[in-house]
């Protein structure tokens, strides 16, 4: 069968992908959200195991057309007619969801889900007629719509409120260009912002998450807003949104999360990120984090938005002198170095510090005093991630006179990796496969030498007339 | 091994003379080992030729019959030797191949199959607790052993509770069994004596594992409770007790109750396990009658809980806390095994299942399971425990599909783990068996013509059973489409036992050891194995490369392989890609499926919620106890095993959560 062509989409579609609760087969729905970001879509995806309320307060923090979910354990009904239920219930009827699940959903259950206003469960047969793209363009396709207003009229009023749907909208209309819409916020007073951004694969999104983890623990009255940046494809226009996966601490109703796709290349922050921050201002956010990819020389923009702001990177960069290239090592106030149960992690440290301290001129300080923190963000927990918060929480205190106190426990402890296989033994399987090819070969000797020693028997009892027995 | 019979001329004596010299030194550079081998070999091959086999299992002789006779009064061996003569030869056979129950295990870890029980499991899972023990006691009506397999809901598989909430109340008693409580364990296995030597339980379950087990060994321990209760009759106490304490909370007591309502027992269920419902042995019985049941419960199940974590974080996705917690509680729960003496409980499964399941090929299958297994080792070993403490408590479990290497991937798997063991790790001849259960293939299973699916699970079955499988569990030929019937699961039993018992060759039980490709295979699997770890070790060993999601993506490579070759039909699939019916082979839809009804769900949830609360600070403690252990880097299990008695699943998840962290998934 010919394979259509991907359908181009009108307006900017953006779309919510996961797998149901309970529920861990994320091949398929993996393989849907690829074509959807290569049909120019914002795929925000949450991966497998995702409670309804967890989509759903996704779907509207982010302002989505269309949620795309797959369920292969059953219960499909009642999950998804409860989807559609909390979006009517907090005002966002207006997000359709679509559905796979192979043979586990039967075609009569399929007619119930249409009735109850699912927009369209595909079936294996459709899989087949339409093949994948074909399936994804029929999707993308009635995602392609500019998301209705719903509190048109009372926008400022609801965004004051903190209504998630009406903060997503007003960013939203922001970033199409309607800012005659949000000219409200324009002169709310701004929140203070920590600016998040390092090299991909740093641990960006899980160490924000540490610290939106402990920012709520730590303050149990305050709210925080969460903006992250990911790069558009050029060549198709659409970018998996990937922050959301690994953050952990986003579900709770203290925090509000959107993300963004850059929109233009080369670029590592959205123009429109500022008038979010201005929104999320104006609904009196008590933070506002905004996370950005690293993409070499734009990472600096971050310090134009952020009161404070920080680093990621990892001990894995190569020579020291790699480190006068990077400009944020110049520019930003703290630096984690995380991943730092990596090889060389205490010279990275010494050499990250002493960048900092040659690029500020801070010969007088003491080289243990520059803000440079190694960090485990995996590992739950972790001192060096403690310390670090608390430096964040300190730093934000001073520089924007916040009236905060932090009962945020450190300790001294540097971050140890607590390891599960000591490191002096992380060539294990090697030296088993070493270990069975000694025997093969002592085999492979052990066997020549009884051929030898047979064959000399045998010409032993050859000359002396007798047989081998 | 020559005798002199004549003379021989002066030259041809120098000659003998030299090649004697020769012989005398090759002969010292043989091992002490092999020239024993060599000089045994044909008292090795005619133990096989007489008329009995006999050998010895922990201190018990077992004597064997060698042959059996065909119709046609053919004698077909058990074991066939090879008829080598060439020393050389002899020596390879034996140091890479051997004879079944011999290192290196090539053939089989025990010298022969088990007579008269088939590795057959029971496998069910559904509803509540109460249809799930109907259907365990139907499948082990007459059968001389219940080896009870059991499928867990997905609610329970995450280590939630059950709950009116619609996306979680959909999945109350779907695709397995809802187990929230130890109320629910008890009724689960109600009827079956947990302790007796005929009776094991394998539970299917990875995340909560910890806290599951814990449920079924206090299952246990309040069976052994129950019967010493019953020994000396004190059942009119106990049962007052029991309703005392109830009465005292204006509850109610729990019930064995199906989902109609009917409190009746199934056939086959004398009720052992359901008198201390609602109750644990220690709160009706003295401390020190309580603790000998304890021992003896403990020491008496047999049985294997999944619990593997690394493979659900490559390949499963049912991980439920950060994969270094979720390890750790593995760790704890093998220490608490060595502790306590539970030496016939396997405390994991180490899974390639569900490595194959989500696409990778069997070598990667093979290399990922061992790597894996490797990796348990090495943490235990860290941990300060024993190998051979530890190593016989380690079990496997593989799929088995069509490709040609799944002929060998027991040989392969047995020799590798036999050498590292042996060598390496210095690990006695029980650690140096691998054992594994092997399931045929799901992911071979189509919709489409369905009827041909059980052709390829007997070829599947036929791989396993030559290769010396320990269990074998043959699918459905409708699983792929639905919950199996109890139609079409007789029939895939059906698949084992033709080929046990009618099929002639399986009379024999080495009957592809030889075979040229077969020995080609094995070498080639192995080899192909031995590149995968050093791949893994250039990336960290197995954690490392878990960080960067490099198993997962070999999965996935592989898994996109076989699609496209299957979507181009250069992967030729009978009634699926080729050969279609006149009708062009359709997909078989359901008319329906079997589910769980409104009764069951809602019992389910008023059961769970009556745990949750009816203990009050009692469960409070408990959960602070366990959430300290943890901090305080005390042993989780003995917490947990404390913790089972009076709180819910979800309720010690969720405190485990609050210490441990979440599973962060990834992408």
């Amino acid at each position: 069968m010919q394979s259509p062509t991907p359908y181009v989409p009108q307006h900017k579609v953006r779309i919510v992908t996961a797998a149901s609760l309970f529920d861990g087969h994320d091949a398929a729905i993996n393989v849907m959200r690829r074509i959807i970001q290569a049909t120019g879509c914002e795929v925000i995806h949450l991966g497998h195991n995702r409670s309804v309320k967890e989509v759903v307060e996704c779907a509207i923090q982010e302002d989505v057309q269309s949620i795309a979910m797959t369920s292969y354990q059953g219960g499909h009904v009642e999950y998804l007619t409860y989807m559609k239920r909390l979006l009517v219930e907090r005002g966002a009827g207006h997000i359709k969801i679509f559905a796979g699940g192979g043979g586990t959903i039967l075609p009569t259950e399929i007619d119930t889900l249409h009735a109850a206003g699912i927009t369209r469960v595909y079936s294996p047969d459709d899989g087949r007629a339409m093949g994948l793209q074909g399936m994804i363009n029929d999707l993308v396709q009635k995602s392609d719509f500019v998301t209705p207003l719903v509190h048109a009229s009372e926008l400022s009023t609801r965004v004051f409120e903190k209504d998630p749907l009406a903060i997503a909208q007003a960013i939203s209309s922001a970033e199409r260009g309607d800012s005659n819409l949000v000219a409200f916020a324009i002169d709310a007073k701004k929140s203070p912002v920590l600016g998040i951004t390092g090299t991909g694969g740093a641990g960006k999104s899980s160490l924000t998450d540490e610290i939106v983890r402990r920012f709520l623990l730590d303050h149990p009255d305050k709210t925080i807003a969460v903006v992250s940046v990911d790069p558009s494809k050029r060549k198709t226009g659409g970018a998996l949104l990937g922050d959301r996966i690994r953050m952990n601490a986003v579900s709770d109703s203290r925090v509000y999360m959107r993300s963004f796709a850059t929109r233009e290349a080369n670029i590592a922050i959205n123009p429109h990120v500022l008038d979010a921050i201005q929104i999320l201002s104006y609904a009196r956010y008590d933070l506002i984090i905004v996370e950005t990819a690293g993409i070499g020389q734009s990472d600096s923009q971050i310090t134009d938005v952020a009161d404070v702001s920080m680093y990621v990177m990892t001990p894995e960069y190569g020579a020291a002198s790699q480190l006068e290239k990077i400009d944020m090592i110049d520019y930003a106030d703290i630096i984690a170095l995380n991943k730092f149960d990596k090889r060389g992690a205490l010279d990275a440290l010494r050499d990250v510090s002493k960048q900092f301290q040659r690029s500020r001129l801070l010969f007088d300080t003491k080289i243990e005093e520059m803000p440079v923190y190694g960090t485990i963000a995996s590992q739950f927990n972790d001192p060096g991630t403690n310390t670090l918060y608390r430096a964040l929480n300190d730093l934000l205190i001073a520089r924007c006179e916040l009236p905060w106190k932090s009962n945020y426990e450190i300790t001294d402890e540097m971050s140890e990796k607590i390891f599960i296989i000591p490191p002096e033994r992380t060539r294990y399987l090697a030296e088993i496969v070493e270990n069975n090819r000694r025997y093969d070969a002592h085999v492979v000797q052990q066997s020549q030498l009884a051929r030898a020693l047979w064959r000399v028997r045998g010409a032993i009892d050859e000359l002396s007339g007798t047989h081998i027995k | 091994m020559s005798t002199k019979t004549t003379t021989v001329s002066v030259p041809v004596q120098e000659a003998i003379n030299i090649l004697e010299l020769r012989a005398a030194e090759l002969e010292s550079q043989l091992h002490s080992d092999v020239r024993s081998m060599l000089s045994s070999w044909e008292k090795k091959k005619a133990s096989y030729q007489g008329e009995h086999f006999t050998y010895s299992v922990r201190g018990k002789e077992i004597r064997v019959d060698n042959y059996s006779e065909s119709l046609s009064h053919t004698r077909v061996s058990k074991i066939s030797l090879p008829q080598f003569k060439d020393w050389g030869e002899i020596v390879r056979w034996c140091m890479q191949e051997n004879v079944p129950g011999e290192f290196p295990f090539t053939a089989g870890v025990y010298p022969f199959k088990r007579m008269n029980e088939d590795p057959t499991r029971m496998f069910a899972g559904e509803g509540g607790p109460e249809r799930t023990n109907k259907r365990f006691h139907y499948l082990s009506k007459g059968m001389p052993a219940a080896r009870l397999s059991t499928a867990f809901d997905s609610v329970t598989l995450y280590g939630e509770d059950p709950d009116h909430r619609p996306d979680i109340y959909g999945k109350i008693g779907n695709a397995g069994v809802s187990i929230a409580s130890l109320d629910d364990a008890k009724k689960l296995y109600s009827g079956f004596d947990l302790c007796s030597p005929t009776t094991s339980v394998s539970m299917t379950i990875n995340g909560p594992a910890p806290m599951i087990l814990a449920f079924f060994m206090n299952a246990a321990i309040d069976q052994e409770c129950e019967k010493v209760i019953r020994e000396r009759s004190l059942e009119p106490e106990i049962e007052k007790k029991i309703s005392e304490m109830y009465s005292a909370k204006g509850l109610l007591r729990p019930l064995y109750k199906h989902g109609d309502g009917s409190v009746d027992l199934p056939d086959g269920n004398k009720g052992l396990g359901l008198l201390l419902l609602g109750v644990t042995g220690d709160k009706v019985l003295p401390p020190d009658v309580y603790a000998e049941c304890r021992q003896r419960a403990l020491q008496n199940v047999r049985g294997t809980v999944q619990a593997d974590i690394l493979k659900e974080d490559q390949a499963q996705n049912t991980c439920i806390f950060s994969t270094e917690f979720a390890l750790r509680m593995m760790g704890d729960v093998q220490e608490y095994f060595i502790n306590e003496g539970i030496r016939n409980f396997y405390s994991v499964s180490i899974s390639g299942y569900h490595i194959a399941e989500a696409g990778a090929n069997p070598i990667t299958q093979l290399a990922f399971t061992l790597s894996n297994g490797f990796t348990y080792v090495e943490y235990y070993l860290s941990r300060g425990m024993n190998i051979d403490d530890f190593a016989p408590n380690l079990s496997f479990f593989f799929s088995n599909g069509v490709d040609p290497e799944y002929s060998v991937i027991g040989r392969v798997a047995r020799k590798i783990w036999a050498k590292a063991m042996k060598q390496m790790y210095g690990g006695n001849e029980r650690s140096q068996m691998l054992k594994y259960h092997i399931q045929t293939s799901g992911r071979s299973l189509h919709a489409q013509e369905i009827d041909f699916n059980d052709i390829r699970t007997s070829l599947q079955a036929l791989y396993a059973i030559y290769d010396n499988c320990n269990s074998l569990h043959t699918n459905a030929y409708d699983e792929a489409i639905t919950t199996p019937t109890e139609d079409s699961v007789r029939r895939a039993i059906a698949i084992q036992l033709i080929i046990n018992r009618e099929l002639g060759l399986t009379k024999n039980e080495n009957p592809i050891q030889g075979a040229f490709i077969i020995e080609e295979l094995t070498d080639l699997v192995e080899e192909a194995v031995y590149t995968e770890f050093k791949r893994i070790t250039e990336r960290g060993g197995v954690l490392g490369a878990m960080e960067n999601m490099y198993q997962r993506n070999k999965i996935q490579e592989e898994s996109l392989y076989y699609e496209t070759l299957k979507h181009t039909g250069e992967y030729p699939i009978i009634g699926v890609n080729t050969f279609l019916s006149s009708k062009g082979s359709p997909t078989i839809i359901p008319k329906e499926v079997i589910r769980s009804t409104t009764d069951e769900k809602e019992q389910q949830i008023t059961n769970v919620h009556s745990v949750q609360t009816r203990s009050g600070k009692e469960t409070d403690d408990a959960l602070v106890a366990l959430r300290q252990a943890a901090i305080k880097n005390h042993n989780i299990f003995e917490a947990l095993m404390e913790a089972a008695k009076v709180s819910s699943l979800g309720q010690m998840t969720n405190a485990l959560y609050e210490v441990g962290g979440q599973y962060r998934r990834n992408m």
